[in-house]
């Protein structure tokens, strides 16, 4: 399924953060999240996980779904966090600010692991290292 | 023992109402005021999981080492790179950013801080058209419709609501919530748009067709209807909040990410702008961004004050450049332009896209930050933060850039520094001692 990406904060996710609790199981239940209205979770079948996937078909990240009466049909949410900034385009139209809001992605059923934050800097980031 | 009268420093909103009793012997510390964010960082000051030992990488293993071998690295690092980032977060002092961006100088490095990814494109717009702001007294005692557009107030600044925005009794609105009308402009139904009088659902990166339809109302003239499917807004219900904000005796509209981060950056920001201006014509109006980080507004007065430029600063040239999109931290990163970094008081590797953050990851990277994060996990030296407003005294500015002086309520932890205006102090001394050696 085709998608906005819309990404942004939300008081737990606030709260985890100037906590310092960045590599809690709470954080990952909070932020590794893709909102959508019940509509595009039923025309994806329902899925307990989902992969989310940057328009160039660099960057994949598997998140948990999530169903909101605040979300709209074609646009999703993921709370501001790491697992949302592994989509989001570097782009910055020359103002130094990627786009955090509005970044086509496509949403797909997946059965892989919902990373913490600390294994997607480890994995993703630092090669395994 | 209780302390009154703390200023939090967690957003924008630095509210200076907190009360603190803090219990150094069973090491508690019960807040009271604060917003659950404010609450979760005053915590800190007790938290089991603080770096209190400086770091460094060797052969990809992590181990403890002294201050000052953690420093001498740092000053290795930063010396010997032809071209490092000096990225100076906004959970600090100002002082602390002033040190850092004479550093960023003495080495002709770029100097960058959370506005390059947050308001930054706002910042942008107001160059491009200049504001008509008030601050956020101003708005409590007079503002009698407010608009939250592209900002989910409950959730980025709790207390913007109950402190400055809707619910407070100002002179003028003695009423409170019911002198005031509150309008929200969001693509999702948040809190905040469920706690509003009016909920404008724009489709997703519509805001310069809805504000170019509006400007176009408030001329008199009728917009293109084609722009009712394009933002998904009714335009009658454009009229009726034109109309609403004309019969108001003062609006107060905050901007979020919503409008900057958006397609259409800060030329949202421009035309937002020059509505307000127009609206000027008819009722008193400002604008004002909704500043998620504690003390970004700081480093953009500081460093126009300083150098000239807000932010993306760029001393390259011995003298200050400012190109957005070339001096800017995600554009230097993604065109890898940067061979080391300084990473101050901000968690950068969560908070750009994977591209940015793998080559952060790749470059030599010093961090100062009090907890552990994505930041400091991918560091190759990590120095402790001290925590500003509880631990050191300093100066942040406020959303509305109203400077706030604070004062502390405990001691920095650490023997070697008292903040971390005073760790980079040392730093310096250190860069300035290799440089002429
Ligand atoms: S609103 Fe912001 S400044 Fe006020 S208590 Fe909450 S986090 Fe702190």
């Amino acid at each position: 399924m085709q998608a906005l990406l819309n990404t942004g904060s939300t008081i737990n996710e606030g709260r985890l953060a100037k906590g310092g609790n960045k590599y809690s199981e709470d954080y990952t239940k909070e932020c590794a999240v893709c909102w959508m209205c019940a509509e595009d979770f039923t025309s994806l079948g329902c899925p307990e996980k989902v992969s989310v996937t940057s328009r160039d078909g660099k960057h994949t990240v598997a998140v948990r779904s999530k169903v909101t009466e605040a979300m709209r049909s074609g646009q999703v949410f993921i709370p501001r966090s790491i697992w949302a900034n592994v989509v989001v385009e570097p782009d910055t139209f020359s103002t130094g600010s990627p786009r955090y809001k509005g970044a086509p992605v496509s949403v797909e059923p997946t059965d892989e692991e919902v990373l913490g934050a600390e294994e997607i800097v480890l994995t993703l980031y630092m090669g395994g290292e | 023992m209780v302390f009154k009268n703390i200023i939090c420093p967690v957003c924008g909103g630095s509210c200076d109402d907190v009360q603190v009793n803090l219990d150094t012997k069973n090491r508690t510390i019960d807040v009271q005021n604060a917003c659950k964010m404010g609450n979760a960082k005053f915590q800190e000051v007790v938290s089991s999981h603080r770096i209190l030992k400086p770091t460094i990488r060797e052969n990809g293993k992590v181990k403890d080492v002294s201050w000052e071998e953690a420093l001498e690295m740092s000053a290795d690092i930063l010396v010997n790179a032809r071209r490092p980032l000096f990225f100076l977060g906004s959970e600090t002092s100002c002082e602390a950013q002033e040190v850092g961006l004479h550093i960023a100088e003495y080495l002709g490095a770029p100097a960058d801080s959370n506005a390059t990814i947050c308001h930054g494109p706002t910042v942008m717009g107001i160059q491009e058209s200049g504001m008509v702001g008030a601050t956020a007294g101003q708005a409590k005692n007079r503002a009698d419709m407010i608009v939250y557009w592209g900002v989910n107030a409950l959730e980025s600044m709790p207390r913007h609501m109950s402190k400055y925005g809707v619910f407070p009794r100002g002179y003028w609105t003695k009423r409170g919530r019911f002198d005031r009308t509150m309008v929200t402009v969001d693509p999702r139904v948040t809190p905040t748009a469920v706690a509003s009088d009016m909920h404008l659902q724009l489709n997703p990166s519509s805001d310069y067709e809805l504000l170019s339809a509006m400007f176009t109302i408030l001329n008199g003239k009728e917009p293109h209807p084609s722009v009712e499917e394009i933002t998904g807004i009714p335009i009658s219900v454009m009229k009726q909040t034109v109309e609403m904000m004309k019969e108001s005796n003062f609006v107060a509209i905050y901007v979020g990410l919503g409008v900057s981060s958006s397609y259409g950056k800060h030329r949202n920001i421009e035309i937002a702008l020059n509505f307000v201006k127009e609206m000027n014509n008819y009722t008193k109006c400002n604008i004002g961004a909704l500043r998620g980080h504690c003390n970004v507004a700081g480093f953009n007065q500081l460093a126009s004050y300083l150098y000239g430029y807000p932010f993306g600063l760029d001393f390259m040239k011995g003298y200050p450049r400012y190109n957005p999109g070339e001096t800017t931290t995600v554009d230097l990163l993604r065109e890898k332009d940067v061979d080391a970094a300084f990473i101050m008081s901000a968690d950068l590797v969560n908070h750009i896209p994977a591209d940015c953050a793998k080559y952060l990851a790749d470059i030599p990277m010093i961090c100062l930050d009090i907890a552990p994060c994505p930041s400091t996990t991918a560091a190759d030296v990590v120095l402790p933060g001290v925590i500003d407003a509880m631990e050191c005294d300093g100066t942040f500015y406020r959303l509305d850039n109203v400077p706030v002086y604070f004062e502390p309520f405990t001691e920095s932890p650490f023997s070697e520094t008292k903040s971390n205006e005073d760790t980079l102090k040392q730093l310096f001394a250190k860069i300035k001692a290799k440089k002429e050696a």
